[in-house]
């Protein structure tokens, strides 16, 4: 997938201009965080279940050889290949020499963040191998030759009208007019079925490996990993290192935070534990299991102060409660990961000089930390990779003269009090009549969109002595 | 390739990893304990299972034994499909079951594409989320969960239980060390799809319809009391 993270700010004017996509997304915006909020009420004491998971994560981390190791022995004990990936090349590669080893031609893949980090599409694409996304968000997109936009719903940027139009334009309808949204369904089904039916090969992504068992657990509401992974005679699941959970329970209390997190229900349709091929007693399956290790820098990430994004369990929350990308949508962030955890790991899992846009697009709001699942410190991270951008001077030389002013008078806090106290005052008279004002100098950026509002009152310092002051005199 | 990748991320795990034996690891993860359940709608475990499967778009019946649960799989067949055809797996629970007193006549063996209704007998039920859990073998092939149009499944009262750990303590019992099935299936509802605009759509690419038949003496307004938690809740 090509990377474009550069170009954030282009991107989101771009968005911003299309009334229609930015309607959804506000309507997203207000209605995903009350479903999580419902769901996190109705379960009782969620941020004790976020702190134990939270302790569970840490302790697997700091062990993670030995439960890598775990799993890879019971994973191999149930019959299952294990490859492991340095690189996303390495993981494409393993792929398409399992599908050619086994004469494959025909890939249905269930819903895979890590194949669309790897592009594995691409590649066995261009290897004469046709593939064919399931889930229907990404199916929708492959049509559209699209990029997901959201890490849950990869589809939620497309409109309804839209998506008729792509199916007008790549299915043969005939008299069908796929009228409502269940029309379009129906139409994914009866078409995805049969490639289920035919395809050489299943490719599922997980959400938690089990290290007791080596089970790998899938998480969906459509069914279509469990097709992927029941159907064709070869399953692959593709992976990556830190989705290790020592026990089965601890999956569960994942699976609890992921689910109320995403989507606010309790427990998505299927939730399933895939341990290996057919055995004895089985009379359907695939007759070859697979499963891929990806690192991809993760072990970097786990040395560096970023690790706990290793945490993130891919419930898209913070996306959904965060206002810069309610504001202009997944494609923005010009890769794979969108949102507050996206802008973490993109610049982690390819360069800071690549994508310093993204760590700046946050406006400190700590929305996404509240409801973080995993109780990542998005917020904080982001801060260090800004900070990160600011010492190896990728941000701009306006910006670094900017920032130098201001540090020199944070410290220097007399100086900084009487000038802050002067010039709000004189803003105060200036501002007193209309109460506002439609143009400042130096903050074209803030009036360009928006009035600003004429100070009331005294500096934060100025209202805080007196106020201390006065509770002395009380007490 | 593949094996001095592996060796490369385990040597930069092994820089990362703390030095402590199996053992120590051992304590520590035991030490961490179990998360809490979710708060349960009622305080009778079956009562939270039917409303959690009410929630999650299912529909039940009771059915006070085997006999009964036969009519309430046939009445069921005959509203949707007009038909008596149904599958299901080779379950000797099922096998057992006095189908022609229902005029019913199972397949057993496998689902096929095309297939109106699949029969199965859960291996459990769990109130907290209102899923039953079923396991792939002869008993209960993968593709029976999936392909037929409305998935119909037996639970005992007596295999119906609080939370999910439960369930897997249950599941480590009744499957003992190598007879490991390939996959283990929690199934929490018809399959459904949000990714046309957001909307819930039933039927994606599993089942259209989830009804769940809860075989045991449980009293009518048991049923009665999960329909009104699951309309409060819901």
């Amino acid at each position: 997938m090509k990377h474009t993270s550069g170009e954030f700010m282009q991107h989101a004017e771009a968005a911003l201009a299309d009334p229609g996509k930015v309607q959804r997304r506000d309507l997203l915006g207000l209605f995903m965080p009350l479903a999580r909020d419902a769901a996190a009420e109705r379960y009782g004491d969620f941020g004790a279940l976020r702190a134990h998971l939270k302790r569970v994560r840490t302790h697997t981390m700091e062990n993670l050889e030995h439960y890598l190791t775990r799993f890879e022995e019971a994973a191999l004990r149930n019959g299952n290949q294990v490859h492991f990936a340095a690189t996303a090349e390495q993981l494409n590669n393993t792929v398409l020499s399992i599908c050619q080893a086994h004469g494959a031609r025909r890939v249905a893949k269930g819903k895979s963040m890590v194949t669309e980090e790897t592009a594995l599409n691409e590649q066995l694409l261009k290897s004469g191998l046709e593939v064919i996304e399931t889930d229907l968000g990404e199916y929708i997109i492959q049509q559209a030759g699209e990029t997901p936009s959201h890490i849950v719903g990869p589809a939620l940027h497309k409109s309804l009208p839209e998506i008729r139009q792509l199916f007008l334009d790549r299915h043969k309808l005939g008299e069908r007019t796929l009228e409502q949204a269940e029309d379009i369904v129906a139409e994914a089904r009866s078409i995805l079925r049969e490639q289920f039916l035919q395809a050489d090969v299943g490719i599922i992504g997980a959400n938690a490996l089990i290290a007791e068992n080596g089970s790998t657990m899938l998480v969906t509401n459509e069914g279509n990993g469990d097709l992927c992974a029941n159907l064709p005679p070869v399953l692959i699941v593709c992976t990556t290192l830190e989705r290790i959970l020592p026990r089965a329970e601890d999956a569960m209390a994942l699976q609890r935070l992921l689910v109320r997190s995403a989507t606010g229900q309790a427990q998505t349709c299927y939730t399933s534990f895939y341990s290996g091929p057919q055995r004895e007693d089985d009379v359907d399956g695939p007759l070859a299991t697979h499963i891929i290790l990806l690192d991809n820098k993760r072990t970097d990430i786990l040395a560096s102060d970023y690790s706990e994004i290793l945490d993130c369990i891919r419930c898209g929350a913070c996306l959904n409660h965060c206002p810069i990308y309610v504001g202009v949508g997944g494609h923005a962030y010009g890769w794979v990961y969108p949102g507050p955890m996206g802008s973490v790991l993109t610049p982690l899992l390819s360069s800071l000089e690549q994508s310093n846009a993204l760590p700046n697009a946050c406006t400190s709001c700590g929305r996404c930390a509240e409801v973080c699942p995993a109780n990542i410190p998005l917020p904080d991270l982001l801060r260090d990779l800004r900070q990160e951008e600011n010492r190896r001077q990728l941000d701009s030389p306006r910006w670094r003269r900017g920032m130098r002013l201001h540090a020199w008078f944070l410290r220097h806090p007399a100086l900084y009090r009487r000038l802050g106290g002067w010039t709000m005052s004189f803003l105060a008279l200036l501002g007193r009549r209309r109460g506002g004002f439609r143009r400042l100098p130096f903050a074209a950026g803030w009036t360009g969109t928006r009035d600003f509002p004429a100070p009331e009152g005294g500096t934060f310092m100025q209202q805080y002595r007196s106020r201390v002051k006065g509770r002395k005199h009380r007490g | 390739m593949a094996e001095s990748a592996r060796s490369e991320i385990m040597a930069r795990l092994r820089a990362n990893s703390r030095p402590e034996t199996a053992e120590q690891i051992g304590q520590e993860l035991a030490a961490l304990g179990f998360a809490s359940p979710a708060a349960p709608p009622a305080a009778d475990h079956c009562i939270s299972f039917m409303a959690n499967v009410l929630a999650n778009r299912g529909t039940v019946a009771l059915a006070a034994d085997r006999a009964e649960a036969v009519r309430v799989v046939g009445r069921y067949l005959y509203n949707r499909f007009r038909t008596h055809k149904l599958v299901a797996g080779n379950d000797p629970r099922i096998a057992a079951m006095p189908w022609r007193d229902a005029g019913v006549l199972p397949r057993f063996g496998t689902a096929e594409n095309g297939d109106s209704a699949a029969l199965s007998y859960a291996r459990l039920g769990v109130a907290e989320t209102g899923a039953i859990v079923t396991w792939t073998g002869r008993a209960n092939p993968g593709r029976n969960n999936l392909l037929p149009e409305d998935h119909l499944v037996l639970v005992n009262r007596e295999d119906v239980v609080a939370t999910l750990e439960d369930a897997w303590q249950r599941i480590r019992r009744d499957l003992p060390a190598g007879s490991w099935p390939r996959g283990i299936n929690f199934i929490a509802g018809p399959s459904s799809t949000a990714d046309v605009e957001a909307q819930l759509i039933m039927g994606a690419h599993g089942p259209r319809r989830w009804h769940v038949i809860l075989v045991g003496d449980t009293p009518a307004q048991a049923l009665e009391e999960a329909t009104g938690l699951s309309r409060a809740g819901g």
